[in-house]
């Protein structure tokens, strides 16, 4: 009785080492799952759903998105989709991003300098972040008070957000992040997609280096 | 008093048959009921009405489990002598504890994370709520299931304008931090509570379904018994 205990004792043990110990440590279901509507036109991309409303977006863009985005391989592009669904002022807020996007885009920052601080759509994310998470401001007062927040970060008239709001690069960015939602839906936010079509489960990440090599792994399959 | 020493002494002396009596009365089947009730009626006429406290997704998901308590408690108090409706209600408690104590442990893990700077581990809430069995209760009863709070951040948020009595002015900065059984020094959060709660419950709805079991067995075989001792004198 004994002996048949500790046989299968050993058995389950060896058997445990076998997969810990076969290299590919990611799989469908645990790392990732494949998205039932992928994103169109995302090859070789990395897609990031976020929210100003949402306290692990925060926590990621100080202290993980910063990290990979400048390590992923050249010819990945980063691309932040902002939820619009999510926030009192989630339509405003994408509208912003995307005008403050587009601008960045126009001053010739590449997607991989999106957390430099020559970027607007950094400065303006994170005025909204802490003015949100740190300060628990909620501007009550309206979608003035809201605006005023973000224009003030990157130094901008509202004139001038809503010339940018007619720009066409920025309504194209617009169409392009209502695919967040779908996205969204699946575990919340914040959201990684490789490629259109593989979305990162968050809570399976356990360091920057783990993102990335993840990532990479994904960008190939 | 000589009603509490008897029912101290009748456990003492004969624990299977007394838990399996408890049963048939219809006080401790209200008394889950009642307090679960309690508890969701709490969290969302005076900590999220009157305290600005804001639910998130576990936490309304945790309120599904205390009305799955609440359903389980009034279907045995129906009738506690009726197999059925006990059955069914410990079945509708049981699941709602189970489910309760996991969601509860999960927003404790959140509340961690969320309050540290490694972001590493969990997965931030959703305010699309997904209830077992795809029960659509955000859209029916969106005041008490729709999440509109962050998940480990349950601090007070008063809307700009808000006139606040002294009292809630009182509380709202007792709470300032978020909602912890003793604030000042952040002891015990309200998942840890919950978790505590579904904890207790499911042990004693446990014991409670064992004994009634255990006492099921014994009358019979003792039925059986006296069965076999009678059939020679017939």
């Amino acid at each position: 009785m004994k002996r048949k205990l500790l046989q299968a004792l050993t058995t389950a043990i060896a058997l445990v080492a076998v997969f810990a110990g076969s290299g590919f440590a990611f799989s469908e279901g645990t790392d990732y799952q494949l998205l039932e509507k992928p994103i169109p036109n995302a090859e070789n991309t990395l897609i990031k759903v976020f929210s100003y409303d949402c306290p692990f977006c925060y926590k990621y863009d100080k202290a993980v998105t910063p990290k990979v985005v400048p390590q992923l391989p050249a010819d990945v592009t980063f691309r932040p989709f902002h939820l619009k669904t999510k926030g009192k002022y989630g339509e405003l807020g994408t509208k912003l991003f995307a005008v403050l996007l587009a601008k960045d885009q126009a001053n010739g920052l590449s997607d991989k300098e999106l957390y430099s601080d020559k970027s607007l759509l950094k400065k303006a994310k994170m005025a909204y972040y802490q003015a949100y998470h740190d300060k628990k401001e909620r501007w009550d007062a309206g979608e003035e008070a809201y605006l005023k927040t973000g224009l003030d970060a990157v130094g901008m008239s509202k004139a001038e957000f809503e010339e940018g709001l007619k720009d066409p690069k920025a309504q194209a960015l617009i169409a392009e992040w209502d695919a967040s939602y779908d996205v969204a839906k699946i575990q919340g936010i914040p959201g990684f997609v490789v490629n259109g079509k593989y979305l990162i489960i968050t809570k399976s990440i356990k360091s920057v280096d783990g993102m990335l090599q993840l990532v990479n792994e994904l960008l190939k399959k | 008093m000589n009603f509490l020493q008897k029912g101290w002494n009748d456990l003492r002396s004969e624990p299977v048959p007394t838990i399996a009596g408890w049963q048939d009365g219809r006080f401790l089947w209200l008394l889950m009921a009642g307090m679960s009730l309690f508890m969701v009626i709490l969290a969302h006429s005076v900590f999220q009405h009157w305290l600005y406290m804001k639910p998130c997704e576990q936490c309304v998901y945790i309120r599904f489990a205390f009305f799955a308590m609440v359903i389980g408690g009034i279907l045995v108090a129906i009738n506690p002598k009726n197999a059925v409706f006990r059955v069914l209600g410990y079945i509708f408690a049981i699941y709602g504890c189970i489910k309760g104590l996991l969601w509860s442990v999960k927003l404790n893990k959140i509340h961690f994370v969320a309050h540290s700077d490694d972001p590493f581990g969990v997965q931030g809430c959703s305010t699309e709520p997904t209830f077992p069995f795809g029960l659509p209760l955000d859209r029916w009863a969106p005041d008490w299931f729709k999440p509109t709070g962050d998940c480990g951040f349950d601090n007070p948020i008063v809307p700009d304008g808000a006139v606040l009595s002294s009292m809630q002015q009182w509380l709202v900065d007792f709470y300032r931090d978020g909602w912890y059984l003793w604030p000042p020094s952040h002891f015990m959060n309200m998942a840890q509570c919950t978790a505590i709660l579904f904890g207790v419950v499911l042990l004693v709805l446990i014991v409670c379904a064992a004994a009634w079991i255990m006492n099921g067995i014994r009358n019979r075989e003792q039925a059986a018994e006296t069965r076999i001792c009678n059939a020679p004198q017939q």
